[in-house]
């Protein structure tokens, strides 16, 4: 009876889990397989390591590789860092809070793509903003700000799409803590920093990490803002895969594998990075 | 020990919420190591009030001083109180070591001397035990224990208590009160203490202050306010009291005698006070009638009654009866006897009983019956 009762919950979780662990094993498990498998011109299908070492020969790879991974940090830590004090400052409704709150949430609504294209339009060499800096006198003459070398414009959408995702995450963990806590440890001598430091930060320190973790994922996978807004002399992971598919016949599909498994082995990583240096950052903040 | 210098000043503290008067005109004061009770019904403003001397809220109007310093614009985390919050407001994540030196860390102590104040004021609070804990593997009890010593680490000037013991139970309420008490006479700091139980109130304070929508009824110490109530309010807040509308017939102010007319029947009061009005409020406590047997009525002749009973409940130790002139109609009154006392547990619903309240047992009220 009791084993019965032990087992009742693993089973109710069955529905969910699986589909979510066969989907997870069968894509980690593809793109593994198609990285180790060379596929030659001939159609002949071999066990290698080719496709790795091409790879990892490749400089175009690790420039790729080294973006997204800076593409996905940036894109992470602006992010939360611009969404923590909104959330902060919305903890506690006040009259146009609601509004204010909404607005913020309102580019989920855009998509990545629209909104890719708005921001090259807005910054292109006649977009409003270049005439707006002319108009007003600020700018000589307009300046070359689409798909710029250091992918600010790439990093300013990812900021832009995912600061609302954080706000959401953020938010809900600031207002969980009670009035009566932060009180307490005003009426214990802490002052604004004191308060954030000792305690604020360290109890939305979950929310900061899965905001961090989720956000960086998807920045570091990014296809669409990269191909519309990022520089044309770099490729992100997402656009080397593709590139790597369609460029290299049939042994294409190894090659893009490859980048595949090494893209998730990067979503992993700087999870961990970004997680464990959150983590630490908080702690010596508290102390 | 009581000292005759005030810890805490609350003058004509006032404070409006839109068109709710949270505090009108408070004022109160608290000698050092004195225990201050704030006591009165939900929405009567004792906790705004807590919280203004906390520097939770600002004042309108009034001022609070804390060992003669006028607080006014200082904020919380300056001033010299620390507060037991009624959700004790443990930090979750840090452990009951680290929630009690919270404020010794605010304060930069040195690492020794903060782990020795911790381990001193843990022993106190009987949590050497669990100092590594978190807040969540405590029980409600030891929680508000960890919530008194981390307030008490600090050693405050005045320590502010939320109704510290609204969400524990009946045996642990009574517990916790009595190491609360203890611990404050012990260590002799000055506490304002919330509470909207009067029993809390009687038990544990010097002063007891009673409050209602924002205003102070009476202030006095616990036996005065319940022996001598000031008005209505009081009288039926604190413990359970019989208020009668009478009119002076007859006085001699010489001897304090006054001989009243009252819905139970002419009645002899002995007082110090003297009415405040010709028709003036009248109050006795259930206990101040004792039932008398049928061969003592013939001997007595003062304040003498005969009542129906109309309700018995027994409590244990009390019986308590609801009885009144008639079988149903008119005022009823409420008398409380001990259980194995003569008289109580052979009265029932219906019989007819003798009771007599003594003459001093009788209080006027400083309300004019209008």
């Amino acid at each position: 009876m009791s084993s019965r009762r032990t087992l009742a919950p693993y089973l109710l979780l069955i529905p969910g889990l699986a589909p979510i662990i066969v989907l997870m094993t069968l894509v980690i498990g593809m793109a593994v397989s198609q990285s180790v498998t060379w596929t030659d011109v001939s159609g002949k299908v071999s066990l290698s390591l080719e496709a790795w070492r091409v790879t990892f020969e490749s400089d175009q790879f690790w420039r790729a590789f080294l973006y997204s991974a800076r593409i996905g940090t940036l894109g992470a830590i602006l992010s939360v860092a611009f969404a923590y004090p909104v959330a902060l400052w919305l903890r506690r409704p006040f009259a146009g809070s609601d509004l204010v709150s909404a607005l913020i949430k309102a580019p989920i609504l855009v998509h990545g793509l629209v909104a890719a294209f708005l921001y090259v339009n807005f910054v292109s060499f006649q977009g409003f903003l270049n005439v707006a800096l002319v108009g007003l006198g600020l700018a000589a003459r307009p300046i070359r700000m689409q798909n710029d070398p250091y992918a600010i414009g790439v990093v300013v959408l990812q900021v832009w799409k995912n600061m609302p995702l954080a706000f959401l995450i953020l938010s809900g963990s600031v207002r969980a803590i009670s009035d009566d806590v932060l009180n307490a440890a005003r009426d214990l001598g802490a002052g604004t920093f004191g308060r954030l430091r000792r305690v604020v930060l360290p109890l939305t320190l979950r929310s900061l990490q899965a905001a961090l973790i989720i956000i960086f994922i998807g920045a570091a996978g990014d296809y669409t803002f990269q191909a519309v807004a990022g520089p044309t002399s770099l490729n992100s992971m997402a656009q080397f895969m593709v590139r790597m598919e369609t460029d290299n016949g049939l042994q294409g599909v190894s090659l893009a594998a490859v980048v595949a498994v090494m893209l998730m082995g990067l979503s992993l990583c700087g999870s961990i990075l970004l997680a464990g240096l959150m983590q630490f950052l908080v702690k010596r903040a508290g102390r | 020990m009581v000292s005759d210098a005030p810890a805490l000043r609350v003058e004509n503290a006032s404070l409006r919420y839109d068109r709710f008067q949270a505090l009108n005109a408070v004022s109160f004061s608290a000698r050092k190591g004195e225990l201050v009770t704030l006591l009165g019904p939900s929405g009567c403003g004792k906790t705004t009030l807590l919280r203004a001397i906390a520097g939770f809220v600002p004042l309108d109007s009034g001022r609070v001083e804390i060992e003669g310093q006028d607080m006014a614009g200082i904020p919380p985390e300056r001033r010299d109180t620390a507060m037991c919050f009624q959700s004790y407001a443990l930090f979750p994540h840090l452990t009951v070591a680290d929630n009690i030196g919270f404020g010794l860390r605010q304060k930069r102590l040195s690492g020794s001397a903060m782990t020795a104040r911790v381990e001193e004021v843990a022993a106190q609070v009987r949590l050497s035990a669990q100092l590594e804990r978190l807040p969540a593997q405590l029980s409600g009890g030891q929680q508000q224990r960890v919530a008194l010593a981390r307030a008490m680490a600090v050693r405050p000037g005045v320590m502010l208590f939320d109704e510290p013991l609204s969400n524990l139970d009946a045996k642990l309420r009574d517990q916790v009160r009595a190491e609360i008490r203890s611990l404050q006479r012990a260590q002799g700091f000055t506490a304002v203490y919330v509470t909207h139980d009067q029993a809390e109130a009687l038990a544990m304070s010097d002063l007891v202050v009673v409050m209602r929508a924002g205003v102070v009824e009476q202030m006095g110490a616990p036996e005065d306010i319940y022996r001598r109530p000031a008005n209505r309010f009081v009288a039926d807040f604190i413990g359970t009291a019989n208020i009668m509308a009478a009119k002076v017939v007859a006085e001699d102010r010489t001897n304090g005698l006054y001989k009243v007319a009252t819905p139970l029947g002419e009645a002899v009061v002995r007082s110090d006070v003297p009415p405040v009005a010709p028709h003036v409020y009248l109050c006795w406590r259930p206990e101040d009638a004792r039932i008398v047997s049928h061969h003592e009525t013939g001997s007595l002749q003062t304040n003498i009654y005969r009542l129906q009973v109309r309700s018995r409940t027994y409590l244990g130790n009390l019986v308590d009866l609801e009885a009144g002139r008639g079988e149903s109609d008119g005022e009823s009154w409420r008398i409380q006897t001990h259980g194995l006392g003569h008289g109580a547990s052979a009265v029932n619903p219906g019989d007819t009983m003798t009771i007599e309240i003594a003459p001093e047992r009788f209080r006027f009220l400083n309300e004019a019956v209008t």
